[in-house]
């Protein structure tokens, strides 16, 4: 039998302190803002009247990809003004997330609940001053009284609006991202243990079968590169949608 | 029995937290599992019939994908909430 | 208080009792735990592991988490809004800019070396067709002349042909004369000596007149 003992979830995330009140997420966090900062700092001292080349062809990408895929599918043309802030909510949730593939690091700093929180509810209170901004207290009217339902279900609608935009909205983006990202930390944590444990369990007749798992690992790894730059895409489209959606009311 | 502390009965409740967090999880996957494949599925469909509204099709798929998946998601939090 | 702690073991359930200080109390010691906490000893027996630093947990948001993953975030986006995006599109936008005035430009140079083309044909054409008249014109003054030139040649030909046959004609007529007296003198000088008398001259000159004139066409 396998000894393969899974250590419960608290201790995978445990990381010693840094200095009190700096630990490893937050390590990951100043850096992905550093890192993201010099990024743009560099592709904005490069030469722009030429074809753009190396770090500023992937920042002048990055800035058409948001402009392109998420601003207009969602918001249109008067949305491009918050291209800075999608900008910069993608740059950083993707280099969150990225530190979960790295050697050595591996640990999203997504995969903790207070990034996503942070950003959820700053989500939520962007969305909803744009909503007052733009259309005063019609917003709560439109959220809340969608036009073209009989008056009578309003009893019904009323409740069912207010909790689905007001309070799931904050809700299922912060879990989305964080769920995600921890459940892919738990995966790649399972099947490296599983690796481990085969190879140096000291049956050498296992040590081949060893190898399945390690595949499953480097699958699972090149797989989560995926799920960094997806799950950075669905919570900045989504906060596009909820702040398009504020300011303007669905006709 | 007043006297005693019998851990064994801890051991019997991990044991079927252990257990009920699994089948949670295992349950609030069906539903996203099924949606996602749905929508998918048609998804691709509508790609393959009009393949100049692919980039439409596809931002709606992401977002669609992203809402429902959010179930199966809520059911990993309650599983590590109730195996903790 | 006493302490049941059941252990599954090979043979099935074990139970051991304990009073609590008593030796095997508990099984557990702080080496036990997967990280020993600090300033602990770690044959220090402990009740369970839940004693050892749990560590964080996985849902509940750590303050100093939060603080450092805003703070982080609140100065990217800040540093992006004023500083980093606006110098990024500026470059983009004038790029862009400048890449549609030189369409532009580049679309009017077009119709302008367009315009100069056909102007160049229009001058092209013009001289072609000078050009041609004035080959036509030359060729025209070249066949006039020429066949003035060849008639007045072709007379001067003729005239020398008339005068060379004339000469040679005469030439003949001399010739004739001169071997008519040769052959008479000859034929008068045999007869000399045959007959010994002298015939007469004009008879023989006669004589071979006649001879040879028909010598001559016979």
């Amino acid at each position: 039998m396998l000894a393969l003992e899974f250590p419960p979830i608290n201790e995978i995330l445990r990381w010693q302190d840094v200095f009190p009140s700096f630990n490893k997420i937050a390590i990951i966090a100043v850096a992905a803002a550093l890192v993201g900062t010099v990024i743009f700092l560099i592709a904005g001292n490069a030469d722009g009247s030429k074809a753009p080349r190396g770090i500023r062809n992937f920042a002048e990408a990055i800035v058409e990809f948001i402009e392109g895929q998420i601003i207009m599918p969602t918001m249109g043309r008067d949305g491009l003004g918050w291209t800075p802030f999608m900008l910069s909510m993608f740059s950083f949730i993707y280099l969150c997330n990225v530190p979960g593939i790295i050697p050595i690091i591996q640990m999203p700093a997504t995969a903790r609940m207070a990034i996503p929180l942070f950003l959820s509810l700053l989500v939520w209170v962007v969305f909803i001053g744009v909503g007052f901004k733009h259309q005063g207290l019609g917003y709560l009217k439109s959220s809340l009284f969608p036009p073209g339902v009989p008056a009578a279900l309003y009893i019904l609608v009323t409740p069912i609006e207010f909790i689905s935009t007001f309070l799931v909205r904050p809700f299922s983006l912060t879990v989305r991202l964080f769920a995600n990202m921890l459940a892919g930390h738990i995966l790649l944590v399972t099947f490296a243990l599983l690796t481990e444990e085969l190879v140096q369990g000291g049956n050498i007749a296992l040590i081949p079968v060893g190898i399945l798992p390690f595949f499953m690992l480097v699958f699972l790894t090149a797989f989560e590169v995926l799920v960094a730059f997806l799950q950075a895409y669905i919570f900045t489209i989504l906060a596009a949608v909820y702040i398009g959606g504020a300011a303007h009311p669905e006709h | 029995m007043e006297a005693f502390t019998i851990l064994a009965q801890e051991a019997d409740k991990a044991a079927a937290a252990a257990s009920s967090a699994g089948f949670a999880y295992g349950l609030a996957a069906i539903g996203p599992g099924i949606g996602i494949g749905y929508l998918v599925g048609k998804s691709v469909e509508a790609m393959a019939r009009q393949p100049e509204a692919a980039g439409m099709v596809r931002t709606t798929m992401f977002l669609g994908i992203a809402f429902t998946e959010a179930l199966a998601l809520i059911g990993f939090v309650v599983f590590i909430l109730i195996g903790l | 208080m006493l302490r049941a702690v059941v252990t599954y073991g090979s043979t099935g359930p074990e139970v051991f009792l304990s009073a609590e200080g008593e030796e095997g109390y508990s099984s557990y010691k702080y080496e036990d735990c997967s990280i020993i906490p600090e300033g602990k000893d770690p044959q220090e027996s402990i009740e369970s592991l839940e004693e050892c630093d749990p560590g964080p947990s996985p849902i509940m948001p750590e303050a100093k988490e939060l603080y450092w993953g805003a703070g982080a975030f609140i100065v990217f986006a800040l540093l992006m809004r004023f500083f980093l995006y606006p110098r990024l599109r500026k470059s983009m936008d004038a790029r862009y800019e400048s890449i549609r005035s030189s369409h532009a430009e580049a679309d009017q140079a077009r119709a302008e070396a367009r315009g100069e083309v056909a102007t160049y044909e229009a001058a092209l054409a013009e001289v072609k067709a000078e050009a041609a008249a004035r080959i036509d014109a030359a060729r025209a003054t070249l066949e006039s002349e020429r066949s003035v030139q060849i008639t007045e040649v072709n007379g001067r030909i003729a005239a020398r042909r008339e005068a060379a046959a004339a000469a040679s004609v005469s030439a003949h007529q001399a010739a004739r004369g001169e071997i008519g007296t040769a052959v008479a003198s000859v034929a008068s000088r045999t007869v000399e000596l045959a007959t010994g008398t002298s015939p007469d001259p004009v008879a023989v000159s006669r004589v071979v007149d006649e001879i040879m004139s028909s010598g001559v066409s016979s």
